[in-house]
């Protein structure tokens, strides 16, 4: 182990400069995901139209209020399925796609992007309208590395509550009847 | 260069590499799901809920990376003088931070001094054991996602599990930590190479009015178990798991100066409130 530690950090100063903000990774792009959840697979952009009653079934079995979006659905001819979401925390922002095998099992779940900051910003339309349609390739904000953040373990449950929507999506409006 | 990310141990697991090689990739995130497998007190078939459930009754053949994780548990409980144990499960229980899968409440239980190894993969309890692994597996997940890398010829890159990380190869990587009082900010600690950093802190767990998941093991009932802290502990050291387990002890005791992290040759963060 080789550490170099920050002189500034150690004498407690590091914070006099202007902080550093946590801030937006992206990972993969949709057409990645696709490869990483389904290789050798062609899909089909596939969106269907949420009802209201759709819409209230997937709140209820996930308490997510923010509306699911019909738009990011491929199928596979197999009967698979690839459903591309976010989930809108009061603290962070998370775009995943979930892979469903033909029998409804979860194939795999992938981080496209991971958008933290202060509460209420990631709530706001326009603050989140900055982050679409950019892609792997284009850095946003601040540091354009990757960041190296050690700290308390984040939680998932906002996650845990999305695959749950998904899977609701799937029983009432994807799954063959 | 890649990047991916994926929810395994209940939080965000997030390798990257300097070379692209996605398949080497998908094996790393399959090693650290087989942790999770094998030890996520979440799951009812996982091997840590069957010896929860059977040590004390059966001798138990356990995965290789199972007993790993056991011994080098045991191996910092004996160091600590007890401050790091795994038996407490069933203050997570009782506290609604972990599933509850049977009737704790008229046993008396055992904590990792009390598991006995028969053979190297073969364990047994003279107690009912509640282990908790939540502590320890996320830093061991996170080596055996370096050593899959390495082994697949990948010559640098960093895996972190949720904020305990660990670079390995031949550049550098600049660290920052969430600063405590706002942990939305970031505060650089400098650079490491070939080493690994975990961190304990409550912040996310006070924003989000949940009970403290930092025990006291020497804890005679519930009302004294959870240990209430705003400052951010973290340890450096060479393979992640220690680190991991050492940040327990440090943020008990709050001695940056323990003797065990000497023992484990590791450095320790604190950063103040």
């Amino acid at each position: 182990m080789n550490w170099k530690p920050n002189p500034f950090a150690i004498l407690g100063l590091a914070m006099l400069s202007a902080p550093i903000i946590a801030q937006a990774k992206i990972y993969v792009s949709a057409e990645q995901a696709q490869k990483i959840l389904f290789p050798n697979k062609q899909l089909t952009k596939t969106p269907i139209l949420v009802t209201d009653d759709l819409q209230e079934r997937m709140r209820l079995a996930s308490s997510i209020r923010y509306p699911f979006q019909g738009d990011r659905i491929w199928k596979a001819a197999d009967g698979s399925w690839l459903i591309i979401d976010e989930v809108v925390g009061k603290h962070e922002m998370i775009t995943y796609a979930v892979g469903i095998a033909p029998n409804g099992s979860v194939l795999g779940i992938e981080i496209l992007e991971y958008v933290e900051s202060y509460g209420y910003e990631v709530a706001e339309a326009h603050w989140r309208q900055q982050f679409a349609g950019k892609t792997v390739k284009d850095p946003i904000k601040l540091n354009q590395d990757i960041q190296n953040i050690g700290g308390a373990t984040l939680s998932c449950k906002h996650l845990t509550d999305g695959v749950k929507r998904v899977l609701v999506l799937y029983d009432l409006a994807l799954k063959p009847k | 260069m890649m990047v991916r990310c994926q929810v395994l141990l209940g939080t965000f697991v997030e390798i990257s590499i300097d070379q692209d090689d996605s398949q080497a990739l998908d094996k790393a995130f399959a090693a650290v799901k087989q942790i999770q497998d094998l030890m996520g007190f979440h799951y009812p078939v996982s091997e840590l809920s069957q010896i929860n459930r059977w040590a004390h009754q059966v001798p138990l053949k356990i995965h290789p990376w199972t007993a790993q994780v056991l011994k080098i548990a045991q191996e910092v409980h004996k160091q600590s003088n007890g401050l790091f144990n795994c038996g407490v499960g069933h203050r997570l229980v009782s506290a609604g931070l972990l599933p509850r899968h049977m009737n704790l409440s008229n046993h008396q239980l055992g904590g990792i001094e009390d598991v006995h190894f028969l053979d190297s993969e073969l364990i047994t309890s003279p107690k009912p054991l509640c282990l908790d692994l939540g502590g320890i597996a996320k830093g061991f997940a996170v080596d055996k996602a370096v050593e899959s890398l390495i082994a697949h010829g990948i010559k640098s890159g960093c895996v972190n599990a949720g904020g305990d990380l660990r670079v390995f190869g031949q550049s550098p990587r600049s660290i920052q930590i969430r600063n405590p009082v706002a942990p939305m900010e970031l505060i650089d600690i400098g650079s490491l190479q070939n080493g690994a950093i975990a961190t304990s802190g409550l912040y996310f767990t006070n924003r989000d009015q949940q009970q403290s998941h930092i025990i006291n093991p020497f804890a005679q009932d519930e009302s004294e178990a959870h240990i209430n802290f705003s400052d951010s502990y973290s340890i450096l050291a060479n393979e992640c798991v220690y680190a991991d387990a050492l940040t327990k002890v440090l943020a008990l005791s709050s001695a940056i100066d323990h003797p065990c992290l000497n023992h484990f040759s590791a450095q320790a963060i604190r950063i103040a409130a």
